[in-house]
């Protein structure tokens, strides 16, 4: 069943409230060599965001390795929210990702280069594929799964991030802070790629997944987009940005706007808008830049072609 | 290399995928495995014997789906051992009755949704990595004379025709879609040594002769002793040099060590020791 043909909302209306405004902030960065740790604590400041005492949990998008792509959230931002994140007090700071194709961690560490720079800042990492689980029910039912198995690495945190790569999806529209969690889900459970996932419903899945987990802030790398046949064969596409916000839905709807697509037909992001944040550009306080500074046309796959905002 | 493994172990017998970690199938089985072809000793199988178990299959994780893919490698394991057999005949039993699901047939994937092989779990549908494992647990069976043989060889066609469906043009495997929109996916490494293991008993196919070629072409580039230790192993049972993949592979060796993954540091184990003519995964 698509997600957005529920008649009955498939979650408890008193557990989420769907907040008046939003604010989603858009910093300019041109390059990985940007101070992106500067850019990052700016964000943290213009948002109200407040990592003292907390332990943080860094979830990039990691899914496998070709030279001279677009794949992978670039490990200079997951370096540059490790700084920021104990700038602005973090008790700890932990990084893990369970990439759903390629299960080899130390192969992808390796070969993306964020193994170096996770040394350099001693910071752990942690194997999302590998990790120990714990079942833990969920907190809506568009899947109708009723609970998951999740990694406790990621369950003892009290401030989980995702960190995703903006990319398109030739599946669910475009991939950012939402599907991006499809990476917390355990392959040594479920198997590679999260076929579950794909098999109860990809828009299903996103939106239980992050009603579940429920993410504290989200900083999106849109440097080095991907747009065209997106998650893994499209083209890079130089953005410029990182995206934050602490309303996923917001930032990707934001996120979705400046690439040309119509979050009102991306599908998971209207059932999520009753739920989990708001899609309304009319509800978003922008911060940092215009969207209008980024706005373009993706170029995408012809069954994505139905997702484009009407004047792009 | 094998103190670590040694002393990464649980008291309860089992291995976690990291120190410290909840004992899982996985880790354990293929720490049994590097541990006994070490020291040149018959499979320790007490840790499997002792396993939680309902209805035939090991269960890795209670409260969640049975993992169908390593339950065949629980099997492989415990076929190395006299005693094993009668621990291992269920599971094998199990993977006989167990297949994917059938999906319509998609434009966008180039690839027959109709093959029915191993999924992960159950009720999902049938992958690469899944689909080997069960392959090579059921000619082991068969090798040994467990289970029924008609039905094995039935489900043994199946998983074979999958593998020859979800080969990549340029040779080898990757999880399990070689095409998606027109666009070649790259084959790799891990998965590619597995379905060639899988595949050994069919080497004269096309199929597995350019499987082969990709695998020591692009195992000269990989960076992980997961990887390596697979293709090793791999080209070992083909018969075919891997020494310049086993010293990449002493190398790599050093980060699953220092990052303590017990799968990558079992598996190098593995392929840097014993006797070259003498495998659990030849069939």
């Amino acid at each position: 069943m698509a997600a957005g043909c529920w008649r009955k909302a498939p979650f408890d209306r008193h557990a989420f409230t769907v907040p008046a405004r939003s604010a989603v902030g858009l910093f300019a960065a041109t390059s990985y060599s940007a101070d992106l740790a500067d850019i990052i604590f700016r964000g943290f400041q213009e948002l109200g965001v407040n990592v003292a005492g907390r332990r943080v949990f860094l979830k990039p998008n990691m899914v496998e390795y070709e030279p001279g792509t677009a794949i992978n959230t670039h490990p200079a931002v997951v370096a540059g929210a490790i700084v920021a994140c104990r700038r602005g007090g973090a008790a700890e700071v932990v990084v893990g990702e369970g990439p759903g194709h390629r299960r080899d961690i130390e192969y992808l560490l390796s070969s993306t280069g964020l193994y170096d720079y996770l040394r350099e800042e001693r910071v752990r990492f942690v194997d999302l594929n590998h990790d120990d689980v714990k079942v833990v029910p969920t907190k809506s039912w568009y899947t109708d799964l009723r609970d998951i198995a999740l990694p406790v690495s990621l369950l003892q945190s009290d401030f989980v991030i995702t960190m995703p790569k903006l990319k398109t999806h030739h599946w669910a529209g475009m991939t950012c802070s939402m599907k991006n969690l499809f990476g917390v889900v355990p392959g040594a459970v479920y198997g590679w790629p999260k076929n579950l996932l794909h098999i109860r419903g990809m828009f299903e899945s996103i939106l239980d997944l992050t009603a579940t987990i429920q993410p504290h802030l989200t900083i999106v790398d849109a440097i080095t987009a991907m747009e065209g046949d997106g998650p893994i064969m499209g083209k890079p596409r130089p953005l410029g940005f990182v995206a934050m916000g602490s309303d996923l839905p917001a930032v990707d709807a934001t996120c979705a706007r400046v690439i040309g697509l119509d979050p009102a037909k991306v599908p998971y992001l209207p059932p999520a808008s009753r739920y989990l944040g708001n899609i309304d550009a009319r509800r978003i306080d922008q911060r940092g830049e215009s969207p209008d500074r980024f706005a373009t046309r993706f170029e995408l796959i012809p069954s994505l072609e139905q997702l484009r905002l009407p004047d792009r | 290399m094998s103190q670590a493994l040694v002393e990464s172990r649980r008291r309860d017998g089992a291995w976690g995928y990291y120190p410290g970690r909840a004992g899982r199938l996985e880790s354990t089985c293929w720490a049994l495995l590097a541990l006994a072809r070490h020291s040149g000793a018959t499979v320790d199988i007490a840790p499997l014997r002792g396993w939680p178990a309902q209805k035939g299959w090991l269960i890795d994780v209670p409260g969640a789906p049975v993992n169908v893919a390593f339950n065949a490698l629980a099997a492989v394991v415990l076929l190395q051992h006299p005693d094993g057999r009668p621990l291992a005949a269920p599971i094998v039993s199990n993977l006989v009755s167990t297949q994917g699901i059938a999906l319509p047939q998609s434009e966008a994937i180039r690839q027959d949704n109709s093959l029915q092989a191993w999924p992960w779990i159950d009720q999902t549908f049938s992958w690469v990595e899944p689909t080997a494992w069960s392959l090579l647990a059921l000619k082991t069976a068969r090798r040994q004379d467990i289970g029924q043989s008609s039905a094995i060889d039935v489900r043994i066609l199946a998983g074979e025709r999958l593998l020859a469906d979800r080969a990549s043009r340029r040779g080898g495997w990757n999880y399990g879609n070689s095409n998606v929109y027109g666009q070649e996916l790259w084959p790799y490494v891990p998965t590619t040594a597995l379905a060639l293991m899988a595949m050994q008993d069919r080497r004269a196919e096309a199929v597995v002769r350019a499987a082969l070629q990709s695998l020591q072409k692009d195992s000269e580039t990989e960076r992980s002793a997961f990887a390596l230790a697979l293709a090793a192993i791999c080209l070992r049972v083909y018969g075919v040099a891997a020494s310049a993949i086993e010293s990449a592979l002493v190398d790599y060796l050093e980060l699953s060590r220092s990052i303590g993954n017990v799968v990558g540091l079992a598996m190098g184990l593995y392929a840097l020791s014993g006797a070259h003519d003498v495998d659990a995964f030849r069939i």
